[in-house]
């Protein structure tokens, strides 16, 4: 009996783009910061969709390529969707750093020239080296959430088939 | 323990995360030492890889020669504990065995990070670090056994196809 290859594609677009989307808003992108809630989380339900999407038992395998992709995606749409929010993550980041300075914690000397510097349009070297290390990040949290994923979501017991239909014993009379 | 496909796979995985958990573990380090040395501009660029996923914010981080580490407590326990985990590996799981480990004591293991990160959002407490740093690490010790395992399946499972098709192209040729 072939075995079906699972898509992994269509999961991941869609785990990926909302897990983006929320990594990518201001306020709910916090939850990343909940150890990566919104990738892990985002790649965990991708597998769970594709485990749906298929009549095969997912492996561990299966989750890791799922949630890589998950991770992918939801860089590139992080990525796209704070590209108009960045004037305003960079002042929100400015206001939240400041607020912890009022109690005399020091801040860290690269993160001020990072806030200064980021205020402004990025250049197209400095966004694609965003995206690629965010890519790069996010497919390794995604790989460990598909695989938590086909530990939570993912039946491992085989479907049981019904069972063969067996033909009824001769009874007394049928012998003679 | 090394003369299986499953062993020998399994041990070069652990032995590249082992490497990249290093790497990883040392750059947070790093970039409060850049950063005290005068060099802002390596520094910058190492918070600025780990700022995708941590929010930094310096009251909640460990401080390294006067600087903020890269991340906060709790992503510093998370980290330091999928170190232990990694040490922790080899005798619990061993090289010859892919298992991932049941749903729900990784609940359990999740649990006591779930609560304190809960309640600090809906403002019920605020944690010290250090609380934060203990339970990132005992949610951190666990992952290693799914992230194993996970790629060991993916690699072997690929080996097994490029076999498959080897074998077949040299059964044609025979033929």
């Amino acid at each position: 009996m072939d075995k079906q290859k699972p898509e992994y594609l269509r999961p991941a677009l869609i785990s990926g783009a909302i897990a983006g989307v929320l990594s990518g808003l201001p306020f709910v992108s916090a939850g990343n910061c909940l150890c990566c809630l919104w990738i892990i989380g985002g790649a965990a339900i991708a597998t769970k969709l594709l485990a749906k999407n298929t009549s095969n038992i997912l492996t561990s395998g299966d989750g890791a390529i799922v949630g890589a992709l998950t991770g992918i995606v939801a860089a590139v749409v992080d990525t796209i969707v704070k590209i108009p929010l960045q004037p305003y993550n960079m002042a929100l980041a400015r206001r939240i750093i400041d607020k912890v300075s009022e109690f005399g914690t020091e801040m860290p000397a690269g993160l001020d020239g990072l806030l200064e510097g980021g205020s402004g349009i990025l250049s197209p070297g400095w966004f694609l080296m965003g995206l690629f290390i965010s890519a790069a990040v996010f497919a390794v949290m995604g790989v460990l959430g598909g695989i938590i994923g086909v530990s939570l979501f993912v039946n491992k017991k085989p479907q049981a088939s019904p069972p063969a239909a067996t033909p009824p014993l001769p009874g007394p009379g049928d012998a003679a | 323990m090394f003369r299986t496909g499953i062993s020998r796979t399994v041990l070069a995985i652990y032995l590249l995360t082992v490497a990249g958990t290093a790497i990883w573990l040392s750059a947070i380090f790093l970039a409060p030492i850049l950063a005290g040395r005068g060099s802002a501009g390596a520094a910058r660029f190492i918070y600025a890889a780990f700022s995708p996923i941590c929010h930094q914010v310096p009251g909640r981080c460990f401080t390294f020669q006067g600087q903020p580490l890269a991340v906060c407590g709790r992503c510093l326990g998370i980290y330091t504990g999928f170190a232990a985990g990694l040490v922790l590996y080899p005798f619990g799981r061993g090289f010859s065995k892919l298992e991932l480990p049941s749903a729900r004591f990784f609940l359990l293991l999740t649990l006591p990070m779930a609560m304190d990160g809960a309640a600090g959002v809906l403002g019920f407490w605020a944690s010290p670090i250090s609380v934060r740093f203990v339970t990132g690490v005992v949610w951190g010790t666990v992952l290693p056994f799914f992230f194993l395992t996970g790629l060991a399946d993916l690699f072997l499972a690929k080996r097994r196809k490029v076999a498959r098709t080897l074998e077949k192209i040299r059964v044609n040729n025979v033929e």
